[in-house]
């Protein structure tokens, strides 16, 4: 019994002793990211368990964030010294911690990468400015049109290809405790995703001339927010509060016809029968019907430790991130919505062999061909503008649809004020 | 030169005043550096620039038309506040079967996490699957589906509605403690004299509880003024601006214009508003009865 207590003791003291030397070897870092919901979450934990297996001198663990907040907070945090080593970022959230001076160049870090594993260059191209490359982009992300084949074809209607099409079918759709086209006009990031996809394909992509001047307030917007207004009507009566959970959940309960989003795979599967022959998606109608564009950017993971230890710990993350045997599981984290952004990525085995993904295959490849045409604003036409950090911040693209749609002012004066209101907030 | 005895109270009070200086008045002294600068970004530095920010605001109408959804929130939620409460504070003052289990569970709306009580009522007023519409539809109170966020107008009625019900019981606690201390016999003794149950509210219960109720309309207008979270996570101020109240558009000029002295000018102008309440109210509360 002795021995037993006394060996105890020992193995106590041991590691007592022990245990604060092994922990100041292990660099600790935090990753904050924007991807909530659980099952995201869960995977995320999963590929960190897994990583601080195989490395175990590092230890990353996740504080999920989001995004409606994170503008707000992680500037706060950085500045209290208590921020995160890696964040997630789109690319009109780097400018906003690069004018922090929180950010530094990794663009050898990128081209490294690069290197090993062939980054789709606009990817890139979204964090490159002012000398330098901010972020390593992630994942791609792309906005789409989903709808029900079975519902189009009862009610006589083919996918909509241009905006007058697509009118008509939200109109054809709309009655009886249904809406045609479930479109958000909240002041949040999801209506400047779905307004700019609008825009785009409505020839008003640009919002900065060439030389950096807005060009918001211009006649192609004015029509673009028009067109947008007028389908709102065929719209649930509290879309003006609505985030992408709503939209989703209108889809799921068939309450919605149509619905512009970035994937509902995952919902549609787990709430609303998962009958893959019967989920269509299709590129975002265009006002002419001749080109389809929508908007689509790259995420990215900002590494934002001072320390070099933990730069390099960040770094080694990333690299064990995009191995193509982690990298496509990453991107499952919500199959059908993360698309690959390196070449090995696309033709990842660790990617395709997803149930989800093969169940929903069709889908996934008409989504990636349609992001082939995305475009983000403030960074098109192979220019980068970051005051967009500004504008996007306070979505100002959403803020003028509310203008339009809420206050009743005419698109032309709610554009003219929008663009006013753009000025400034980057003065 | 004072004597040591003359210090001594001095030193026995140097703590609290050090701890409540650190405490309060130190971020206010803060607040008012900050606004007097042209910081954009938290943790980031900027120039003096006078009162150039107080300026700006004055003559800006978001500001103006923040401060007066501040002053109509605060009214409404008072009013309506305040009637719930004193309707359940008298109910819960008689005495029927179950009162004591209605006086510990009338508190639950008031300790529901606030993220729970939003999510709550987000579900109940959707168009998508929420039960509140469906209701009013077949009873008829509405023919056709409404959004109870998609007007300014009515997701502010919706939201002073969401905020007193879950502030409600809070106050009617604090008028029922008003109510337990109303001797009992002054009833019995109105009601020899032939009072109604109308004369005897309105001349025992209504001038006794008025203290209690000048107390918690200064808490109450502090509370009210302040609330933030509620209003954020169910319409962010929106929609257009129709929910902006000074707390949101302080949150908003901070955090989302990143525009710190700006932000911290409104903060400072709201607490000179509400010192100033809190001065004249407590000062009047102060008064004997008949003089106010």
């Amino acid at each position: 019994m002795m021995t037993y207590r006394k060996h105890y003791l020992l193995a106590t003291i041991a590691s007592a002793t022990l245990l604060p030397f092994a922990a100041a070897a292990q660099t600790e870092l935090t990753l904050w990211h924007m991807e909530q919901p659980p099952h995201r979450v869960e995977r995320v934990q999963m590929l960190l368990d897994e990583f601080n297996a195989s490395h175990p001198e590092i230890q990353v663990r996740q504080e999920p964030q989001n995004w409606g907040e994170v503008y707000a907070k992680a500037p706060a945090a950085l500045a209290a010294g208590i921020g995160p080593d890696l964040l997630f970022a789109i690319p009109d959230f780097t400018p906003v911690l690069k004018d922090m001076g929180a950010l530094s160049n990794i663009s050898d870090f990128v081209a490294e990468l690069d290197e090993a594993h062939d980054f789709i260059p606009s990817a890139v191209e979204a964090y490159s400015y002012d000398d330098g490359v901010w972020a390593v982009p992630l994942y791609n992300m792309s906005m789409n049109l989903w709808y029900r084949p079975s519902v189009l074809e009862a009610a006589g209607i083919a996918v909509p290809q241009t905006w007058d099409d697509w009118q008509a079918a939200a109109a054809a759709l709309t009655g009886d405790g249904s809406y045609g086209m479930g479109l958000p006009a909240n002041k949040q990031l999801y209506t400047d995703q779905t307004v700019y996809s609008v825009m785009v394909n409505g020839d008003a992509a640009e919002i900065y001339n060439a030389d950096g001047t807005l060009r918001f307030d211009n006649p192609q917007t004015v029509e673009a927010y028009r067109f947008y207004n007028d389908m709102l009507q065929y719209s649930p009566p509290d879309a003006p509060s609505w985030t992408w959970g709503e939209a989703e959940a209108c889809f799921a309960s068939q309450a919605c016809g149509m619905i512009m989003q970035f994937s509902v795979i995952s919902t549609y599967e787990t709430q609303a029968g998962g009958d893959a022959d019967d989920l269509g998606v299709a590129p975002i109608p265009s006002q002419s019907g001749d080109e389809h564009n929508a908007i689509a950017y790259a995420n990215a993971v900002m590494l934002l430790s001072r320390d070099e230890e933990k730069t390099e710990a960040s770094k080694t993350f990333v690299r064990w991130l995009l191995q193509p045997e982690n990298y496509g599981r990453f991107l499952n984290m919500e199959p059908g919505l993360f698309m690959p952004v390196t070449a090995d990525g696309a033709e990842a085995e660790s990617f395709w062999s997803d149930p989800i993904v093969e169940k929903y295959r069709s889908q996934i490849e008409t989504v990636i061909d349609n992001s082939q045409n995305g475009m983000l604003f403030g960074f098109t036409s192979g220019r980068v503008f970051p005051a967009i950090g500004a504008i996007s911040a306070q979505n100002v693209l959403a803020e003028t649809l509310q203008t339009v749609a809420i206050s009743g002012v005419d698109p032309a004066q709610a554009v003219a004020d929008g663009q006013t209101r753009m000025q400034q907030l980057t003065e | 030169m004072k004597s040591p005895k003359n210090i001594l109270p001095f030193a026995f009070i140097a703590p609290a005043i050090l701890f409540l200086s650190a405490l309060l008045i130190w971020p206010l002294v803060q607040a008012v550096i900050l606004s007097l600068q042209d910081v954009r970004s938290v943790g980031t530095s900027g120039s003096w620039v006078g009162l150039a920010n107080y300026r700006k605001l004055l003559t800006s109408p978001m500001f103006w038309d923040s401060a007066w959804l501040s002053l109509v929130w605060v009214l409404t939620n008072a009013v309506l506040q305040t009637l719930l409460a004193l309707g359940a504070a008298l109910a819960l003052n008689q005495s029927f079967p179950g009162v004591r289990i209605a006086r510990t569970w009338i508190v639950l709306t008031w300790i529901i996490p606030t993220v729970v009580v939003v999510m709550i009522w987000r579900w109940l007023f959707s168009t998508s699957g929420g039960i509140v519409i469906p209701v009013l539809m077949q009873t008829g109170v509405i023919d056709q589906p409404v959004g109870f966020f998609a007007q300014p107008n009515m997701a502010f009625a919706t939201l002073v509605f969401i905020n007193s019900w879950r502030w409600f019981p809070f106050i009617t606690l604090m008028m029922l403690a008003g109510l337990t201390r109303i001797p009992r016999d002054l009833y019995e003794a109105a009601r020899i004299d032939g009072a109604g149950a109308w004369k005897r509210f309105t001349r025992i219960t209504w001038p006794l509880l008025a203290p209690t109720l000048g107390v918690l309309l200064v808490i109450g207008t502090l509370l009210s003024f302040n609330v933030f979270d509620i209003i954020w996570l169910l319409t962010a101020g929106g929609p257009a601006g129709g929910s902006r109240t000074l707390p949101v558009l302080i949150y908003e000029t901070a955090f989302k214009s990143y525009r710190m002295s700006e932000a911290a000018a409104i903060a400072v102008m709201a607490t000179l508003f509400l010192m100033a309440f809190a001065v004249i109210a407590t000062r009047w509360l102060a008064r004997p009865p008949e003089a106010r």
